[in-house]
Formats: C-alpha cells, structure tokens, sequence
C-alpha cells in the first residue's frame, strides 16, 4: 500500500508540469471565458461589471451580423468535399509505384509547410483583377480564344473575369448585409476566391497523408481476390479500396469540420481585412475584432461558447452517422 | 529511469535560471531603458537618437513589432505593456482611457508650463479626452492635393492655384485621367486614401453625429451629398480608380505605401494626402517626381480633413514619470524642428511652423509648397466623434458601407441612411450598458422626446 502511495506520488509530481501547463495555459482560461461570457466585461473601467446572465446569449441570437457571419463560415466549408475528394485522388495517384514519386509527393505536400500568410499575400497577387495571371488567363479564353461569342449568343452578353477579393458576389447568391439569397448578388467574389485558394491549400495537406497511409495499410490479398475475379478499375475502387478507408475518410470528415467551423481567420486578417463589405468575416474572425477591437471579452466569450456547441455538436452527429457507416 | 527524469528536471530549472538572467533589463548602463511602441516609419529613429542624445540619461528604443490598440491594451493590462505607445484617433483614445491604460498627466502639463493652446487644434482629439490631457502630438496634418507637375505638363494641363470647387477639379481631372489603346486607365485624374468621404460631408453641411454626439447625423441630405459625390467621382466622372481599377494598380504593403506609391508610380495625376507623403517621396526611387501642392476641392464650406497622432503614456509603466520627458521633448523647438525637417506631416507646436527654416529646407529646394501646408491646417477638422458610442464600431460600419459605396453595390442614399440606423442601434447598445452615460444621454435628449 505504501509503495503503491509512493508510486502515485512520484508520477504525479512527474506528470505536473504538464498538467500545471494546461490547466494555466488551456482548462483555466477555457473555464473563464465560460464564466465571463455570463458577464458585461468589456475592460471599460466606466462600465461596472455586471452578471447578466444569459444576455449575450440572447444579443448574438438577435445580431443579424452573428448571422451573416455564420453564413460565412459555411460558406468556406463548401470547399470541404472538394477538398477530401482531391486529397484521395492525389494519394491514389501518388500511390502507384513511378519514378519520381518522392519528388511528386513533396511538390503536392509544399504549401502545407510553406508560411501560410506568404501563401496568402501570394494568392492575393494571384487574384489581381487587371494584372493577375488567373484573369489573364480567363481573358485569353474568353475574348482571345472566343468563348464570349458563345455566351453572347446563350446569354446575351458577354462575360468578363470576376473581381475575386474586391466582389461582394458569391456563387449562392447570399446577401451581404442581410440573411437573404437574391439574384442580384449571384456571381464570383471573393468568398469563392477564399474557397478557391483553400482547395488549392488543403488538397496536398495533411489529408493526403492520411489517405496514403490508409491505402498503404489494405491488404494486397483483397486487390489480388478482387482481379481473380475480374473487376475492373472503378469495381475494385468501390467494393475495395472505399469500404478499407472507410475509418480514415471517417477521421478526416471530422476533423475537416471542426477545422472549417473555426477557420477563415487567417485569411480575412491577411488578405481582405474581413471585406469587402465583411463577406469574408467568419465566426473565428468575429469574436476576435469583438474581442480584442471592440474589447467586448463578455459578448466574444458567448460567441466562443456558441461554436463550441455548434462544433461538438456537429462532430457528435458526425460520429454517430460515420461511425455506424465505418462499422459496417 | 528516476535519476533520468530527475537529471532532466535540475537541468530544465538551470535552464530557467539562466533564462531569468538574461531577461533584457531596464538598466542599459548608466542609462534607464524606455519603449515606444510606434509605425516603423524611417524617421521614427533619427527622433530617437534625438531625443536619447538630449536625455542621457535615458535608453528610448523603437518598438514596431506590437503597434495595434489590441495589443498595446492587453499587453499593458498584463503588465507588459510599452512606457509611451501612439494613438491614431479619439476612437483610440477612448478606448486607451477607458481600459485604465492612458495615463492623465494634465497637471504635470501644467506644471511644466506646457500649453495645449501652443499646439494645432485638428489633433486635441488625438489626446485630450473630456478636457483631460493624455499625451502629446506627434505631428499634426491636414489633408491636401498633391499633383504630379509632369503629368499635369505632359497632358497639357494648366497647375491647379488652389481655391477650387469641385466642378473646377472634375474638370481638371477628367482632362488627366487618360487610357491606353487597349482601353486600359493610363492614369488616373485623382487618387483618394478613403478618408476624403468626411470632409465631403462637412463641406456641404453635412455632419457625422449631431453637435451634442447623441445621434448619427449621416442619413441628413447634406451628408447624403457629400457621399454621392464620392461615388460620382468614381462612376459618373470616372475620374478616381474603384477597388478593382485601384487593386490592379496597387503595389505590395510596407509603412504607408498603397495610394503613395500609386501616386509615386505615376498612376494618379493629383491624390489627397499630406506632407508626410514626403517620408517616403524623398527615396531616390522617385527622383524624376516633380510634387507641387495645392488645397483640396471644397463644396459650399471649406472643410480639410484633419488629423495627427499622439503619444501617449503608459499609465501602467512602473517609469511613467519618467517617460513623460519624452512627451515634454515633443513640446520642444529640437523635435519640432526635426519633425518640420522629415516633413512627417507638420510639428505639432504651431509657433515652430514659421519662418525661413520651415518654408525651405536647403536639403530639398525643389521642396516650396510647404506654405501651403501651413495655409490649409487652418481648414482642418479631425473626424467627429460621440461619447455614446465607440469609435472603433463607428469605423467598422462606415468601413462597411463606404466599400458598398466604392463598389457601386449600394447608393450613397441607402449607405448613409443604413450606418445612421446601425450607429444608432450601437448607441442604445452602449447606453443599455452604462447607467452614467445612459443618465447623461437622456439630460442632452430630454428637449427632443
């Protein structure tokens, strides 16, 4: 008994730095951010401090910006099927036994370690509407190479290259100042030039990794019974290869999610300020300008808290419906 | 395996011994070590040097890493913070204030024999917060035109004598803004820095808030007025580039590039700027520039933007006292002096402005419009504010609704009518939260329920 007491403390006084590390550094300041958000605290000594219960709560849920941020987020995470589809394309591709399979791997893998806001300023040059290489590119094809006389013709007028960062448009129509879809806000802008960039950023990533991992880890056996059965390419691909990554995809979707619920937060602050007319402004973006612009830490704690929920709650759904597909 | 995990842990604590050692002391010498945290404008170190070379006894280092209201903020609440920090607005200024972190030094003011009336009026929002005193101005500014005399003479283009409405500039502009075969804008006739929209305004009557701060007042015609102009400047004249035409031109970032370098660059004819352009149209870079200056456009009033940046002291700085010789130093004939001569817009004491050293310096003789910098300062208005609301909400929305504008999205009518109801709503936030302000509030609105 002694010696087990002994024991336990010895591992205990080996385990506390890292437990002193979260609970000061990660539990602490989590559990009072949950405390504050019940609080007016806004680091104004003119305003005294006040519990107001639910209050915050209740603003953000009657804030049309809360709303259209909202919006915004989701908005990003359509690019998230995009993404998981290409990433197990790339890995199927880089999969194969070719010369150069190395080099064509570091290549795909580059911009997930290259500085993400030099990435960003790279992007924004990219998206110049006059002098981009993407618009020129779009020029040359539609006016150079006559794809306009087409679209004349269908339409009835021709198209131009869009304004990506400087449009407040998007391909869903969404309103910019209020929760609406309308006609007049259909086109390119630059939530898609954002959505755009992040297929391009997450295709090669850490997904990609995950998928050749996954693949590397199926039987040859299961490819063997399977071509000793004549299935071709696409057979092989659905009853093998698709069920095998099941848990991995099962991974990647969750953790995909809770990335995009609290991504975009880079991009605004580097490339678009939040704009134009805050359509790049998401969630993650919005609690830090209440925050640490507008220093109300109460309201940007509730706003914290509300995707906390959204995220765990999401993740668990995601659980249950992926995780019984994964068992089968 | 014990003696691993505890030979680790003595190391990990010499380590930290160490560490604690070489944190950076606030003695450097003889010399005490104070921080400014301030833009990394080039002429920010040659005032320095200055003022380390005036004061001995001191060490003032330049800090430009962790320049931003956030971070000054809760890095001074958290004890941390720099001595002297800059404060670019009174929405800044309210905010520094209300977080404790601004120090008040109005009575060391007074009993250095420091006078607020020695120093321009367009920057007091900058550092006197409700008749209290904060800091001290940097530098002082008021917009004006500056005009590119190559391309006025290259397209045939009388120079403008100042004085001017706006029906004399459009035109002006309109012979300058000039394409290329390939329909592509050459150059532009005026370049904006996305300011110009409140003098509009005021200059055709319009307001921001009403005189007594308790309402928004940009839904009121005048103001509507000012802002279709704006817009007409961009659309209906097409003299001035929108986001796109300006993006396409646009150059990479750094310490105040973007409209000055377009300017520089050759792809605006006239901009709205000030003298501290001159901070970066003095790198021989652009040498073949030919600058001449004049007075902005004005409609029915005569009304320039004006504006400046202060220094402020850190109220949480355990050397506040003695970072307060650093604001007494810029109330003084060397700063002012060097300022004038970096032309980092004008030195904030108004008696330093005058006479030969001003009007010319030897170093640059192409340099003779800077009497025309002195004339305009006297047009200058800093933006308005409204102490029933913060500045920093206020700016967000009209941030939001004037890129509506420049994007031809939304009419100026609907952009300004929007941020008056938003401003509005925000008001009664900040109301609902402060019963003082609440109280004060509804004394001033009391004649109008």
């Amino acid at each position: 008994m002694k010696r087990k007491w002994a024991d336990f403390i010895a591992a205990m006084l080996f385990l506390l730095p890292n437990i002193s590390g979260f609970l000061v550094f990660t539990a602490g300041p989590v559990i009072f951010s949950l405390v504050v958000s019940f609080s007016n605290w806004n680091l104004q000594h003119t305003i005294p401090f006040r519990w107001v219960g639910l209050k915050n709560y209740l603003e953000l849920w009657h804030t049309e910006d809360f709303w259209l941020y909202t919006i915004n987020t989701v908005y990003l995470m359509l690019a998230l099927p995009a993404c998981i589809i290409g990433s197990l394309i790339l890995a199927m591709l880089l999969n194969q036994r070719i010369r150069g399979t190395v080099v064509y791997r570091t290549l795909y893998y580059l911009p997930s370690f290259t500085s993400g806001v030099a990435l960003l300023i790279l992007w924004k040059a990219l998206y110049n509407p006059e002098f981009g290489p993407i618009n020129a590119l779009l020029n040359w094809v539609l006016n150079d190479a006559h794809l306009n006389g087409l679209f004349q013709a269908v339409l009835g007028h021709p198209l131009k290259p869009p304004e990506w960062l400087l449009s407040t448009h998007n391909l869903l129509g969404v309103g910019t100042e209020h929760v609406q879809v309308a006609g007049k806000n259909w086109g390119v802008g630059a939530r898609d030039a954002i959505m755009l960039m992040g297929i391009w950023m997450g295709i090669g990533g850490g997904n990609m990794l995950l998928y050749l991992a996954g693949l590397s880890n199926i039987p040859q056996d299961l490819y063997d019974a399977a071509s000793v059965d004549g299935a071709g390419k696409w057979a092989v691909f659905r009853h093998v290869t698709w069920p095998s990554l099941a848990p991995t995809t099962f991974f990647i979707v969750v953790m995909s999610f809770i990335g995009g619920l609290q991504g975009g937060f880079e991009q605004a602050r580097v490339m678009t300020n939040g704009g134009p007319a805050a359509t790049t402004t998401t969630l993650s973006f919005y609690i830090y300008n209440k925050a640490f612009q507008e220093f109300q830490i109460g309201y940007a704690s509730s706003v914290s808290w509300v995707l906390f929920i959204v995220i765990f709650a999401v993740t668990i759904v995601n659980w249950r419906l992926g995780g019984k597909q994964v068992a089968e | 395996m014990k003696t691993v995990y505890a030979g680790a842990l003595v190391v990990l604590l010499a380590l930290s011994a160490l560490a604690h050692q070489l944190t950076p002391r606030r003695e450097v010498g003889d010399r005490l070590l104070l921080t400014w945290t301030s833009d990394d404008n080039p002429a920010r170190r040659e005032q320095i040097a200055l003022f380390n070379r005036e004061h001995p006894q001191y060490e003032l280092c330049l800090d430009p890493n962790n320049v931003g209201m956030e971070k000054v903020i809760v890095q001074s609440l958290a004890g941390v913070g720099p001595d002297l920090f800059d404060c670019y607005s009174y929405a800044q200024l309210t905010a520094y204030v209300k977080a404790g972190v601004a120090w008040d030094v109005t009575d060391l003011y007074r009993r250095k024999g420091m006078k607020i009336e020695d120093i321009w009026p367009v920057v007091y929002p900058n550092f006197i917060y409700e008749g209290k005193v904060y800091g001290h101005p940097t530098n002082a500014a008021t917009d004006a035109i500056w005009f590119n005399r190559k391309l006025f003479d290259k397209y045939g283009v009388p120079y403008p004598a100042g004085d001017w409405t706006w029906e004399q500039f459009i035109e002006v502009a309109k012979r300058l803004t000039v394409k290329d075969s390939q329909g592509r804008y050459e150059c532009f006739g005026f370049l904006g820095n996305r300011s110009e929209w409140f003098p509009m305004i005021r200059q055709f009557g319009g307001r921001l808030f009403t005189e007594d701060g308790t309402r928004c007042a940009l839904n009121s015609p005048e103001a509507i007025q000012g802002i279709q102009l704006l817009q007409d400047l961009i659309y209906k004249y097409q003299v001035m580039p929108n986001p796109n035409q300006e993006s396409a031109m646009a150059a990479a970032g750094g310490w105040g590039t973007g409209t000055i370098t377009l300017f520089g660059g050759g792809k605006g004819a006239m901009a709205h700027g000030g003298r501290w352009w001159l901070c970066l149209l003095r790198d021989p870079a652009y040498k073949d520039l030919e600058l001449g200056v004049t007075e902005f456009p004005h409609g029915p009033r005569k009304v320039f933007w004006g504006y400046g940046r202060a220094t402020l002291v850190n109220a949480l700085s355990p050397y506040r006292r003695q970072a307060f010789d650093f604001i007494r130093f810029e109330h003084e004939r060397p700063y002012n002096e060097l300022i004038n001569n970096q032309a980092d817009a004008l030195a904030p004491v108004i008696k330093f402005c005058s006479g030969q050293a001003f009007l010319l310096n030897p170093e640059y003789p192409k340099e003779d419009f800077n009497q025309a910098w002195y004339d305009v300062m006297e047009y200058g208005e800093p933006m308005e504010s409204s102490p029933f609301v913060d500045g920093q909400v206020v700016q967000r929305i009209i941030d939001i609704q004037m890129d509506l504008v420049r994007t031809n999205a939304k009419s100026a009518a609907e952009a300004c009518r929007d941020a008056a109801k938003k401003i509005g709503q925000e008001i009664q936030k900040c109301l609902e939260q402060d019963p003082k302000l609440k109280a004060r509030w509804e004394r001033l609105t009391a004649g109008d329920r």
